[in-house]
């Protein structure tokens, strides 16, 4: 082949044809990788975007009865023809197989969500009506309708524009009944829980005013709460059909029919802080990320806490002080072949020696009056991190190995000259000098850490934890706490994506997340080795 | 450079125990199966400068390496007979060989200032003898550069990098950082090959000041120079001393043929 080549070609064609060839090869490359993060970023942010709110006319396949219904169109392939539609208000004219769509969100009566298969061909007209509102409740769900509300002095319903006020009302009353709960009930709570376990009588007298004022607040608390009630939301569907709401199960109303591109952009501004500080929500499908979020960033500190000065140590040891014979090299095969080790073998060495061995023992010598509920015999934050550091090792070790090696042996016997021991040159000159080299191994496992999920859903991810691993609770961090992880909630996500394209853009916008999570932490990374390597670089 | 003229010269041989600052006796030097010196034997005197010269390859930086034990870092380096300073032995297995080297300086054909400011260059070794006031370290410092003649250079910019230096400044610097620990004997492996003739000048002017404070061991490949600085002169060919003496009868009438030859440029 290349004699071949030499026949036809110059050298200078030689030349360009092989650069041409390589530089070929780097554009693919290039292509892969912007079209990942192009993918990502597109569909991720499209989670947020608020879409704008059809009205359908169609027939219904099976019924053949005529019904109207809301919808949002995530995909924009099925978006574009509906858009013509709309201006039309006629049938639609090409029919094709493919055109089946899912069309999300329809509301129908009560709160209850349905999806409605609709052929395009069952569609009879569609149209935009500014009333109509994305509804997005507390518990997460999302509902599709023409809203209008009452409150207490009012019998009309009233249009929405002051409903600003009435929300204040409502948020007046909700802190009234919670600070009554935390400031008087649940004390008495406690003190009667106390009277129980000291076996004081029912009829004893402390105990029955206790109870006395125990009903009392409640009392107060049930005012309040039927003043609330007063508060409603009536949502309408496209059939007309009417369903009421407390107003205080709302979170927000958008309507996105009549926002403008600026008003969009602040309500996904909007929903993105809401998508980062919110607790999951519907398992998972709505709500925010927020746990998920600190859960995957806790544990990334943890592991490169405990990584760092265990890889330094191994790898100081491996390049200054181990004999240069065969069962160094030997172990340096060993170690950078640990690297290549599939990660749920170190989920299941995690699960059985970390927690099964380890963290039974502890339970056993430590927590023994709390078994056989587990403590640290269980998956958690401390030894999901511990196992993820182990799976970093090789890196870090083989990156300041090499960072050790390129440190100037002139540098080493100018300390030794100066009178300092092995250590004191280790110690003071040769780490500064190998840091850019120690960070890039920790930039490395920051990086694998971050994505990894398998072994992690073994140690101590979890699909749904009721409490962040750290709280105002003595010890603040918990470490035998179980935990979310944004690898974990996407490898969720993706199980509801077969059923629910809601579910699926959010699974969409957690992996955004999670690459810019992984890009922020190495940008972090990155910056402190460029200033190390500015502070110690060697000069000529 | 009047006094070059004034020294008054010891006799080598007959060197007394307080005239003499390193005794080398029977030195033999292998790096693994290779002798790299041959049987070496001399004494150097005290507060004076002398200069190894001889070929590339021949035993030189070897040889001063082993006044503070650097040779230790070679593997498979071995080696027998004493050399004493002060003396003791310093090749006993119990000496203190960081001390030793904090009592020895050296200083290298490349400036290497280590990746930290100016001032921290010059603190390095007085920080690991346990120094830690500031007071003390700042007059330490200044005393030190001054010594090397950089103070005024860089005494508005001590807490700067010392990569910024220039190749000469570093290399004053790393004098400095040598003259801060106050050593009683300072090996300099051709510490101005690698300087333009100026800056060459400084240290050689340097060298001649420090031999009121200790005794200074050169090697250079530079013939002038060994005759404009050095007292004492050896000459050294594969690993073995051929010939030693005051520079002035060395460089004037040799009595070996192979000096001779080198001196004169006729050898390798
Ligand atoms: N680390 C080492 N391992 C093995 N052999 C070495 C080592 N260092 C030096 N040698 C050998 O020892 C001999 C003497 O080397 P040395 O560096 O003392 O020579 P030199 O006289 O200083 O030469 P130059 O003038 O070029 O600096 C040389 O033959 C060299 O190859
Ligand atoms: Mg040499």
């Amino acid at each position: 082949m290349p004699r071949l080549l030499n026949r036809v070609y110059n050298p200078t064609q030689r030349q360009s044809l092989a650069i041409s060839a390589s530089a070929s090869m780097v554009a693919i490359l290039l292509l892969t990788l912007m079209s990942i993060i192009g993918f990502i970023l597109i569909r991720g942010s499209a989670y947020f975007w608020p879409l704008d709110i059809y009205t359908l006319t169609y027939a219904n396949s099976q019924t053949g009865v005529t019904a109207q219904a809301f919808a949002q169109i995530r995909d924009e392939s099925m978006r574009a023809p509906l858009i013509m539609q709309s201006g039309e208000q006629g049938a639609i004219k090409q029919r094709t197989e493919e055109q089946n769509w899912w069309l999300s969100y329809v509301v129908e009566g009560r709160v209850t969500l349905s999806r409605e298969l609709l052929d395009p061909a069952n569609v009879l007209s569609v149209s935009k009506n500014p009333n109509v509102a994305e509804i997005t409740l507390t518990n997460g769900e999302t509902v599709l309708a023409n809203p209008l509300f009452k409150t207490p002095t009012q019998t009309q319903r009233q249009a929405l524009s002051n409903l600003q006020e009435a929300r204040v009302n409502v948020d007046y009353l909700q802190q009234q009944i919670e600070s009554v709960r935390r400031a008087h009930l649940s004390p008495i709570h406690e003190e009667l829980a106390e009277f129980d376990r000291l076996g004081v009588a029912n009829d004893a007298p402390a105990r029955v005013r206790l109870t006395q004022q125990f009903y009392e607040h409640q009392q107060t608390i049930q005012q309040y709460q039927q003043q609330l009630a007063q508060y409603t939301l009536e949502v309408v569907d496209a059939q007309g059909n009417v369903s009421v709401l407390m107003l205080s199960e709302l979170e927000h109303i958008d309507f996105s029919n009549q926002l403008n591109t600026l008003g969009k952009v602040w309500v996904s501004v909007s929903r993105i802080w809401a998508f980062l500080s919110d607790e999951p929500k519907q398992a998972n499908t709505a709500g925010g990320v927020f746990p998920a979020l600190f859960g995957t960033i806790l544990m990334v500190l943890l592991m490169t806490l405990i990584v760092t000065p265990f890889g330094v140590l191994a790898a100081i040891y491996l390049s200054e002080y181990a004999p240069n014979n065969l069962m160094t090299a030997a172990l340096r095969i060993g170690v950078s072949n640990m690297a290549g080790v599939p990660s749920i073998v170190y989920g299941v060495f995690g699960l059985g020696f970390f927690i099964y061995a380890i963290g039974g023992s502890i339970d056993s010598l430590f927590y023994a009056d709390k078994l056989p509920s587990p403590t640290f015999g269980a998956p958690g934050l401390f030894w999901a991190s511990l196992t993820m550091a182990l799976l970093t090792l090789p890196v870090v070790v083989v990156a300041t190995e090499e960072g050790l090696q390129r440190v100037p042996s002139g540098i080493r016997a100018s300390s030794y000259a100066l009178g300092a021991t092995k250590i004191e040159t280790i110690w003071y000159t040769v780490l500064p000098i190998a840091s850019p080299g120690i960070m890039t191994g920790v930039i490395l496992a920051i990086a694998r850490a971050a994505g990894e999920v398998a072994p992690l859903m073994l140690v101590g991810a979890v699909k749904f934890a009721p409490t962040l691993p750290v709280d105002g609770e003595f010890p603040f961090l918990h470490l035998e706490r179980q935990f979310m992880h944004l690898g974990v909630f996407i490898y969720d996500g993706a199980f509801h994506s077969q059923t629910d394209s809601q579910g699926s853009s959010m699974m969409f916008a957690a992996c955004l997340l999670l690459l810019l999570c992984v890009f922020g932490l190495n940008l972090i990374a990155i910056n402190l080795r460029a200033r190390l390597r500015k502070r110690y670089t060697q000069g000529a | 450079m009047l006094n070059l003229f004034e020294r008054e010269k010891l006799e080598l041989e007959t060197l007394s125990q307080e005239q003499t600052a390193i005794n080398v006796e029977h030195l033999d030097l292998w790096f693994g199966n290779k002798q790299v010196l041959d049987d070496v034997s001399m004494r150097i005197p005290k507060h004076q400068i002398t200069a190894f010269i001889g070929q590339s390859g021949c035993g030189k930086s070897t040889l001063i390496s082993s006044f503070n034990r650097m040779n230790d870092l070679i593997d498979g380096c071995r080696y027998r007979g004493s050399i004493e300073i002060d003396g003791r032995d310093i090749n006993h297995p119990r000496e203190n060989v960081a001390r030793l080297r904090a009592n020895v300086g050296m200083v290298f054909q490349r400036p290497n200032p280590f990746p930290m400011s100016i001032y921290d260059n010059v603190c390095y070794g007085l920080k690991l003898q346990g120094m830690n006031l500031r007071r003390a370290l700042d007059d330490a410092v200044e005393q030190a550069l001054r010594d090397a003649a950089l103070w005024d250079e860089v005494k508005d910019r001590l807490f700067e990098s010392a990569n910024i230096l220039s190749g000469g400044q570093q290399q004053r610097l790393v004098f400095a950082r040598a003259l801060a620990l106050q050593p009683e004997i300072l090996l300099l492996d051709e510490p101005t090959s690698a300087l333009d003739p100026l800056t060459t000048l400084y240290i050689e002017e340097l060298m001649i000041n420090l031999k009121k404070r200790c005794t200074v061991v050169i090697v250079t490949h530079n013939m002038q120079q060994a005759a404009r600085v050095s007292d004492y002169t050896a000459f050294i060919n594969q690993g073995r001393l051929i010939e030693y003496a005051d520079s002035d009868s060395l460089f004037t009438m040799p009595r070996k043929k192979q000096t001779e030859d080198y001196i004169t440029g006729r050898y390798g």
